[in-house]
């Protein structure tokens, strides 16, 4: 038994010192200007755009209190399974976000109004970071002269400047974003954002003064390292970090198609002005 | 006179010289470089007015039109004084919201008075069916029952006409287009709807049920020029109407671009339209894309689209 148990020991020991030297000498293959080829199509696989800290799975989205603990939200009971949301490990990095206790607040009163509030349900432009860990995939497209994201949320897009314009003259949804390479870390500084986008879908939230500064550094030819730390002194005690991992699709997945959801939020935003109107459940909030 | 005349030999010599003599650079990767900003901004219409003839005008006539179209724009800020009564025309944007540019289309050297090349009488050539179909649409538009009835422009699902095309058409204002490429695709970020068109290279048509937005494009670069096809429209995309031209064309219809670029500061835009369910012949179109001052800002329409409440309220308002 204990001769096993350090056979056991060893192979792990052995395995993990063999992978160790094995990631850090792994160099990413060249792209445009000899920096690392990003190119390509990209989509995150984990629970962040639900909740970007740590979260068990729910009933739904929209809650309302039942006999015996939360149950779905009428607006929301239809969807059964298909509405509830599995758990999700987070992806902040320490001990969830550092809100000031305001904005603690008003993120979980925005949780629990997700419904009428979060941008997403009526198809608005993501923001910066949101727009990344979205379950939908974006397309890096880049050459030493210009750097551009496609996603496929809403038909987004950001230009990211490879040459600082200076401060960015009006705030917008998606803001104003410069790049650099840092070694073979590709680093993006997003300001200019307004304050109408959010986080996710558990009512995390910023303001206009927030400033993103991500961090994509390619770990394997089919993964990346995706870091972003946000900065927002109205709404936060200190700055802090997101980390995920960012897989590339291949194959015929490697397809950016079009979510030009606008069509499909129309009877939501504009049933109630047709000539006949449809029968609906009103909100209750 | 001797004099005015070998001037002119210099002058012209000077250009031939400069047109052979610059090359368009090339990307890392070997692609013509076409990046950069572009504005297909004109006053020149797609379809040539009634009252002109020639395709190509001399310069002074070019400047009489000119300046015909600017004072017409400056006519829409002369806002009477005093109240309007209910019921009138409250009119729309002033000329502040307005750049559809100020010059005619010059290709080639020729000033031009309608985009449309071929027919030679730069009209849309469509056939009865075609015709049909548009006045059918715009039928449609007479009401705001619903809003699928409504143009794409207003329901912020595309830019307006067919600003994103293909072809890709100046409209009423954000006539800009942003051109990425990586090592194969060709992306063109339409100001109007924040569109990106990601044009494969070297691909094949994609089949099936998925019509996408600004339809299928693929394309390939033919020396310096880059040549895409597109088609396989998204069926809402039939019908594209602006205040500057009224496109109406089926989903299997194909377009074929051509974009070569002819200086630091030009991109000759040609396309042909091929679609014989609702045209007599293919017709074809030439423009300059130009090289556009400033950057792309967002275009976030649908977050803000007061307008398609307020068209759908006020219908129902006289209802």
């Amino acid at each position: 038994m204990r001769r096993t148990l350090f056979a056991l020991l060893a192979v792990t020991a052995l395995s993990a010192a063999a992978r160790a030297p094995a990631e850090s000498a792994w160099v990413a293959p060249r792209g445009p200007g000899g920096k690392p080829d990003v190119n390509g199509t990209w989509q995150v696989m984990n629970r962040a755009n639900d909740g970007l800290e740590t979260h068990a799975a729910r009933a739904a989205r929209a809650l309302r209190d039942g006999p015996h603990g939360p149950v779905p939200a009428k607006e929301v009971l239809a969807l059964g399974a298909v509405g509830a949301v599995p758990a999700g490990l987070g992806v902040v990095v320490g001990d969830g976000i550092p809100y000031q206790a305001w904005a603690r607040k008003k993120q979980t009163e925005n949780q629990a109004h997700w419904l009428s509030r979060d941008p997403e349900v009526k198809c608005y432009l993501p923001g910066i970071p949101r727009a990344t860990y979205l379950p939908y995939p974006f397309q890096i497209l880049y050459n030493e002269d210009a750097l551009f994201f496609a996603y496929e949320y809403a038909g987004a897009v950001r230009n990211i400047h490879l040459t600082d314009p200076g401060p960015a003259p009006i705030d917008s949804w998606m803001g104003q974003s410069v790049g650099k390479w840092e070694g073979d870390t590709l680093v993006i500084e997003t300001t200019g954002q307004h304050d109408q986008s959010w986080l996710d879908r558990a009512g995390n939230f910023h303001s206009e003064a927030l400033r993103v500064v991500e961090r994509l550094t390619p770990t394997s030819p089919l993964t990346m390292r995706y870091e972003a730390t946000l900065e927002d002194a109205k709404v936060y005690t200190r700055p802090w970090t997101i980390r995920m991992t960012l897989y590339r699709l291949v194959g015929d997945d490697a397809q950016l198609q079009q979510f030009n959801c606008v069509e499909f939020v129309e009877e939501l935003i504009y049933g109630h002005l047709r000539k006949q109107p449809l029968d609906r459940i009103e909100s209750s909030e | 006179m001797i004099r005015a005349a070998a001037l002119l030999l210099v002058l012209l010599l000077a250009r031939v010289t400069s047109a052979e003599e610059w090359s368009p650079p090339r990307l890392a990767f070997g692609d013509p470089d076409l990046q950069g900003t572009w504005t297909n901004a004109t006053i020149t219409p797609l379809e040539r007015p009634d009252e002109i003839e020639a395709l190509v005008v001399p310069p002074e006539e070019g400047h009489r039109i000119e300046k015909l179209v600017a004072d017409l724009y400056a006519a829409v800020d002369d806002v009477p004084a005093g109240k309007l009564e209910a019921g009138e025309d409250v009119g729309g944007y002033n000329t502040f919201w307005m750049d559809p540019g100020k010059r005619l289309a010059v290709v080639r050297g020729e000033i031009r008075t309608s985009i449309i090349t071929d027919p030679p009488d730069g009209e849309l050539p469509y056939s009865l069916r075609g015709r049909a179909q548009l006045v059918k649409r715009f039928w449609r538009l007479r009401k705001a029952d619903d809003p699928e009835t409504r143009l794409l422009g207003e329901r912020c699902l595309v830019g307006f006409g067919s600003s994103g095309g293909p072809p890709m058409l100046p409209v009423l204002y954000n006539n800009n287009y942003q051109i990425v490429q990586s090592p194969g695709f060709v992306t063109i970020l339409v100001e109007m709807n924040h569109n990106a068109r990601i044009i494969r290279l070297g691909a094949q048509h994609r089949q099936g049920p998925i019509r996408p937005w600004l339809g299928d494009s693929v394309g390939r670069f033919e020396g310096q020029t880059l040549v895409v096809e597109t088609t396989h429209f998204h069926p809402a995309q039939s019908f594209r109407v602006s205040l500057t031209h009224a496109v109406y064309m089926s989903t299997d219809a194909k377009v074929v671009e051509r974009f070569t670029r002819l200086s630091a500061k030009e991109i000759l835009y040609e396309f042909s339209v091929e679609d014989l369910e609702n045209y007599r012949q293919i017709w074809k179109g030439e423009m300059p894309l130009l090289a556009a001052e400033g950057r792309i800002f967002e275009y976030a329409c649908h977050e803000g689209n007061y307008s398609l409440t307020n068209i759908l309220a006020g219908e129902r308002a006289k209802d």
